[in-house]
């Protein structure tokens, strides 16, 4: 038997260096479920946790001090692989979107201008070396709609001095009109381990996803039956049919014929858009837009203009303020913006 | 112009696979690679024995078929060989003046034909079938050939058929009425027959060492006129090789281009092998009295510098904007939007399938993105 086959290059990865925070997992994730099209597997997805200082500094350490003056072609799956397992190299040529979220973290102590700058700059492109989306202030800015739509969404700002991070979690908490529907997935979760006792994380994931997947109001108790029939053990499968059935019902979208999926990429698409509007009103003083011009706005939004408006704004510690705006879920938009009209 | 080509059951392609030129996305860029709302640039990758030559091979049967020189393929391989089908079908759309002319024919594995029709703006003009022997010329008015005397050509046929070692393979209906009726110079098939003079293949072996001698004497005769040997040599030189040449007459009456040094250099012994593949490129197309229509250039890049292979292909834009060229290459330096466009750069895969980037992804494509890289990483891998 001949040995001729070398390994086979591994290719089509992606690559998401994030702060190693789960809710940005879970809201990729999210996205990646709901818009099959991206093609992309959560579980074929490298995720990289690091700050964005560090990583700054990783990448002065590969190219020099002076990577951003100079221009040079950053390979951040170099970068990484050689800090994390040296042995296995990984090179940009075999991703196909290297995605990097970070928080604007101004009362970082690391915190340069400068240096956030030079990162904007240099990732603008996920698939080549790699794009860089900046969250304002915090990636939680994704559910800081207080209704769909949201007409003062262009208006809303949190005081720099609203730090750390826990204070304006706790602010998106209270204000958001969509968490419930984001945390539908974990209340199941949670519903099927605390109180049902099913310790089985995978069977617990199947059902979940089987229950999420229903979308048809008259066949809802009797899908039920057929998803809780695959799970094993002593619990009472009547009520918890009758839980989830009210739950279903009770967000609403199984009326209209969705699926849970369905539904959340309907309300991405609506987040994607109120982003869209904010970020169009603080480049040029509009929010409302029109139907057919999103497109054409989405195209024209700066992200580094973005950024220096944001670092002048929130320059005063005290007096100071940002403007919330979630920057990371246009990556879907650049994507193909067509996956959102 | 070539407005789509369509093929089946040929060599290493079972499955249908067609060329569309019509196949334009909205890019604002790279416009050049566009004539007339067909491509006219046109770059294919694909991994090794896709089908790259063969495609360019079936692409080029019409002009064998238009041509009374019997040209059969010197392997005898020509159906798929996994296909129980018996013929290879071969399917021409043109557009001319507005009118669309599809001509499709099917040839069976000893590549005789077995049948041929021909539609213009959706009207069949003819149909042939030879192994049914059935005729239908109901037609022919629409191309101004009801005088045509249609026995004349089915007696021929037969005729044929009573010659055991014919020298001319089947005579198509289509090639006798474009011989044998006088049509108008601006009538389709008269255009269609043009056009299929003017297309040319160029392979990567195609260079003149080992070529016979008729060659090169035709091409130092050509030379022989001064302009045309600057013109030669200044090709050369835009497209990098720095060189001056000479013609000179031997004694023996024969002619010998040199490279002009203080000693001059027999060209053809000495030129390297980029400067060998661009003299074939010039002499199959560059100096043809009649501009080529079509032009196949398979691995046309395989010599050159990734610089010279960017100055030729935006040679080709300026000099032939309205000349259909198809290129293969393996050199994804060119897979840029800085010379070609996602609906301009195809990939042909092992599945026999032709797929332009823009349609391989999707991504939306933009005039920003890194191809190159986005190929190398597997973005269009389910289209390779």
């Amino acid at each position: 038997m001949s040995n001729y086959q070398d390994e086979v290059r591994r290719r089509r990865r992606n690559l998401l260096i994030v702060e190693g925070n789960h809710e940005k997992n879970k809201l990729f994730s999210l996205i990646f479920k709901c818009f099959p099209e991206i093609n992309i597997d959560i579980e074929d997805v490298w995720i990289y946790g690091t700050n964005i200082y560090l990583l700054y500094e990783d990448i002065a350490k590969e190219y020099g001090s002076q990577w951003a003056d100079e221009k040079v072609d950053i390979d951040l799956p170099f970068v990484i692989s050689k800090k994390q397992h040296p042995q296995f190299p990984c090179y940009k040529e075999d991703f196909i979107n290297i995605i990097l979220v970070f928080d604007y973290e101004r009362h970082d102590t690391n915190f340069s201008e400068q240096k956030i700058m030079d990162m904007q700059q240099c990732f603008h492109d996920a698939a080549d070396m790699g794009k860089l989306y900046i969250n304002y202030p915090m990636i939680e800015s994704y559910l800081h709609l207080k209704a769909l739509p949201d007409c003062d969404f262009y208006t809303r700002k949190i005081p720099v001095s609203l730090q750390p991070g826990k204070k304006y979690k706790a602010q998106v908490d209270s204000e958001t009109a969509i968490g419930k529907l984001f945390e539908f997935p974990h209340r199941i979760d949670d519903l099927l381990n605390g109180r049902f006792g099913i310790t089985d994380e995978k069977a617990r994931e199947e059902c979940c996803k089987a229950v999420l997947n229903i979308s048809e109001e008259h066949e809802l108790e009797r899908e039920l039956e057929e998803v809780l029939q695959g799970l094993s053990g002593d619990i009472c499968k009547n009520t918890l049919k009758y839980q989830l059935k009210d739950w279903l019902l009770k967000m609403g979208y199984i009326h209209r014929g969705q699926s849970y999926w369905e539904c959340i990429r309907d309300i991405l698409g609506k987040i994607i858009f109120h982003n869209i509007r904010k970020a169009n009103w603080l480049l040029n003083g509009e929010f409302e837009i029109e139907e057919d011009r999103y497109k054409k706005c989405y195209e024209q939004i700066d992200l580094m203009e973005i950024l220096k408006m944001q670092n002048h704004f929130s320059r005063d510690e005290n007096q100071g303020y940002i403007w919330v705006l979630n920057t990371c879920i246009f990556f879907v938009a650049e994507y193909n913006f067509a996956l959102i009209n | 112009m070539l407005k789509k080509f369509t093929l089946k059951n040929f060599k290493n392609f079972k499955d249908e696979i067609s060329i569309d030129f019509q196949n334009v996305a909205g890019f604002q860029f790279s416009s050049d690679c566009i004539t007339d709302g067909v491509i006219s640039k046109m770059l294919i990758y694909g991994r090794n024995a896709t089908g790259k030559t063969n495609l360019g091979v079936a692409l080029m049967d019409i002009t064998m078929l238009m041509s009374s020189i019997k040209m059969l393929m010197p392997n005898g391989v020509f159906l798929n060989a996994d296909s129980t089908e018996q013929t290879a079908v071969f399917s021409y759309t043109f557009l001319f003046g507005g009118r669309e002319l599809i001509y499709k024919y099917s040839r069976m594995s000893n590549q005789e034909l077995q049948n041929e029709q021909l539609t213009i703006d959706g009207i069949d003009i003819f149909k042939c079938d030879f192994a049914k022997r059935k005729y239908d010329f109901t037609n022919l008015q629409y191309i101004e050939a009801e005088i045509a005397n249609t026995d004349r050509y089915l007696h021929s046929l037969e005729a044929d058929e009573e010659l055991e070692d014919a020298n001319e393979a089947r005579l198509p209906f289509l090639r006798w009425v474009i011989n044998n009726v006088a049509l108008k110079n601006d009538s389709v098939l008269i255009q269609m027959a043009n056009y299929v003079q003017g297309m040319v293949r160029i392979t990567v072996g195609s260079s003149l060492r080992g070529f016979p001698k008729i060659i090169y004497d035709s091409f130092h005769e050509l030379l022989e006129n001064p302009k045309r040997l600057k013109e030669f040599e200044e090709f050369l030189n835009a497209m990098g090789i720095a060189c001056r040449l000479v013609l000179r007459k031997l004694p023996d009456g024969q002619r010998q281009l040199y490279f002009a040094h203080e000693k001059l250099i027999p060209f053809f012994e000495n030129a390297s092998s980029g400067t060998m593949a661009l003299v074939t490129l010039y002499r199959r197309v560059i100096s043809r009295l009649r501009e080529a229509s079509l032009v196949y250039l398979d691995e046309f890049d395989a010599f050159y510098h990734y610089e010279m292979a960017e100055n030729l292909i935006r040679f080709f834009k300026k000099r032939y904007p309205k000349c259909q060229i198809i290129m293969t290459s393996h050199n994804t330096n060119l897979m840029t939007n800085r010379l070609m466009r996602p609906d301009c750069l195809f990939i042909l895969s092992r599945m026999g399938t032709l797929t332009s980037l823009c349609d391989a992804t999707p991504r939306e494509l933009r005039e920003g993105h890194n191809l190159e890289k986005m190929y190398i990483s597997g973005e269009f891998e389910q289209y390779e």
